[in-house]
């Protein structure tokens, strides 16, 4: 996908909230506001133009926290790109969701 | 403890997940389903920790699984190569036809599966009882039969000015063999076989093919015989049931409040006219010529008559025309009020102001109207559909209730319809028919006449701008359309 290509100002925030460091579903439900129905499929579609890419914790982890594993989400290097492009278009989409706001995995 | 909305909702949970599964391609389930319930788990954790416990937070907990149905399509739509999904409904035009349509759909097929519903229209199409005139003896005041059935084959075999039928029937009651070895005492009407078409009166499961064996006369089921002694059996025609020993093929079913005639009947056995047992009484129906018609303005009228060897014969015509109107005209007249009433109720003005700068184009402008009248016409059937099936649910039919019923029903739903219509097309973006979202409160009630204060409004797909004033002013009276130019295309994926 083109870095230049126009994001829809809900697929931008769920970028930002990824790069801020929220980067399971429930933390960018938590940190957007958004619902499940529509965080969820744009996951899906970001993942499917390669923009963010997934993996699964370790079970180990999971299990020494007691708990199941969960499924990580990153930005790509196309990610990034369109991220940088799209804070051009959306000015408060930063004061929304602070990059330095990092939050451990 | 967990009250049962708690528990409801809790129980509904994985079992949501569980179906939005099955819509998720079949390579990618086990991982869909292994991210979906470690994500519940970290949800339910979540809440846990609020410390609150109460059936919002399960509802809160069912809402994200519900969202795993879009998310499962989402998944499914990305395996079909070379489709593209629909845009969200939301508010869409689309939307709100597709809910009009499954209204239509609803109340019609209320209207199929409602017995009585369906008999009403039946009849009502057909003109049951119209022009149809039961003919007695003036000087007996009761219902008894009176008229011998030599007068009635002196009538039918002559010719008049005033009528242009004549059916008899007398009333009698027989042991009928229903079944080979049930017996039952049925109340039987001996008729002329033009006594149902004569009433315009059309039969259930009638069939237009003649009985193989030309000695069997047709017989004609009640409605309450038919569904106790025959279980409703829709196979029932060509069957023989034995009346003093003499096979009678059923030929159909009256239908349910189509017999509006003196005494009830369980079973008519139709017989050709010559056929008529003489020295019997029972009942004449004539049915009016369009010169009987000019005659029989009241819905009785004395008639002379003449019987044997010249002698004179005062006769009742009452009329069995209740001369209620049509149910077309009905729904007409409650269209029409509601239309006159409309401007009350609602403000009909499309409130076109600020666009006049902008002027819009033919086909949006076709589109949009196209777009009301559509909804008008949908509001209209379901009107007409609703209020028939009201009127005959709650009143016999083709009575003066059932047209007040039918009348008030059809008025109120139009009105109410008519009323929403315009109200939703007022909060509709001009361009794209799509709901305006997102109200925002702006300016304060104690500056409304210094400055602006009201409610605003934007299209979701960035076309217009709505301002509704708090309070309608002199120079602010109405809602304003403002058509956002290109500066606003940043805040928009289009």
């Amino acid at each position: 996908m083109a870095c230049d290509a126009k994001l829809s100002h809900t697929a931008a925030m769920i970028l930002q909230a990824i790069d801020a460091g929220f980067v399971y579903g429930f933390s960018i439900m938590e940190m957007t506001g958004l619902p499940s129905g529509t965080v969820y499929p744009a996951m899906r579609r970001l993942e499917r133009d390669e923009l963010i890419s997934s993996r699964w914790e370790r079970q180990s982890i999971a299990d020494a926290e007691q708990r199941p594993p969960r499924k990580y989400y990153k930005l790509t290097a196309a990610g990034n790109a369109t991220l940088e492009s799209s804070r051009r278009r959306y000015p408060l989409l930063e004061r929304l969701i602070p990059s330095g706001e990092e939050k451990p995995v | 403890m967990k009250s049962f909305p708690q528990s409801a909702l809790k129980a509904l949970q994985k079992p949501a997940l569980d179906c939005a599964s099955l819509l998720v391609p079949t390579s990618l389930r086990s991982d869909w389903c292994r991210e979906w319930r470690a994500e519940l788990w970290h949800v339910r954790q979540a809440c846990n920790l609020t410390g609150e416990v109460s059936w919002q937070v399960e509802r809160s907990i069912t809402y994200f699984c519900l969202g795993a149905f879009p998310d499962a399509l989402c998944l499914r739509w990305h395996s079909w190569k070379g489709f593209t999904p629909p845009e969200p409904l939301r508010g869409s035009p689309v939307k709100c036809i597709l809910s009009l349509v499954a209204t239509v759909a609803c109340f019609y097929v209320i209207s199929i599966l409602t017995p009585g519903v369906r008999t009403a229209r039946r009849l009502a199409w057909n003109h049951a009882y119209a022009g149809v005139v039961l003919i007695r003896n003036a000087e007996v005041t009761s219902h008894a039969a009176t008229i011998s059935s030599r007068q009635f084959q002196g009538w039918a075999a002559g010719k008049s000015k005033y009528f242009d039928g004549f059916a008899f029937y007398r009333i009698a009651q027989r042991p009928v063999q229903l079944w080979s070895s049930q017996r039952k005492n049925c109340k039987i009407a001996y008729a002329t076989s033009n006594l149902f078409s004569l009433l315009g009166v059309p039969l259930r499961f009638a069939s237009q093919t003649a009985s193989s064996d030309e000695n069997l006369r047709d017989a004609v089921l009640s409605d309450r015989v038919w569904r106790k002694d025959f279980d409703a059996d829709p196979n029932i025609v060509g069957k023989v049931l034995h009346v003093h020993g003499r096979g009678f093929r059923i030929a159909g079913v009256a239908p349910r409040g189509s017999w509006r005639l003196p005494e009830r009947v369980d079973v008519w056995l139709l017989e050709p006219d010559s056929a008529v047992r003489t020295g019997s009484t029972g009942y004449v129906l004539a049915h009016l010529s369009s010169a009987g018609e000019v005659e029989m303005w009241a819905p009785r009228v004395f008639i002379k008559a003449y019987g044997p060897h010249d002698s004179e014969l005062d006769l009742l015509g009452v009329s069995l025309d209740q001369k209620v109107p049509p149910p077309l005209s009905v729904f007409l007249l409650g269209v029409l009020l509601a239309f006159f009433a409309l401007p009350a109720t609602a403000s009909v003005s499309m409130s076109e102001y600020g666009l006049i700068s902008h002027k819009l184009t033919w086909p949006t402008r076709l589109r949009r109207w196209g777009f009301l009248g559509a909804k008008a016409a949908l509001v209209l059937i379901i009107a007409y559909f609703a209020s028939f099936d009201l009127a005959c649910a709650y009143a016999t039919l083709f009575s003066p209730l059932s047209v007040y019923l039918h009348l008030s029903s059809c008025f109120l739903i139009c009105l109410a319809g008519l009323s929403w219509a315009c109200r939703d097309q007022r909060q509709r973006c001009p361009v794209c028919l799509r709901r305006v979202t997102h109200p925002a409160q702006v300016g304060l009630a104690s500056q409304t006449f210094l400055g602006w204060s009201g409610t605003e409004l934007i299209c979701a797909g960035g076309h217009t701008l709505l301002h509704i004033p708090a309070l309608p002013t002199s120079w602010f009276s109405v809602q304003r359309w403002l058509v956002l130019d290109g500066s606003w295309d940043f805040l928009f994926a289009r």
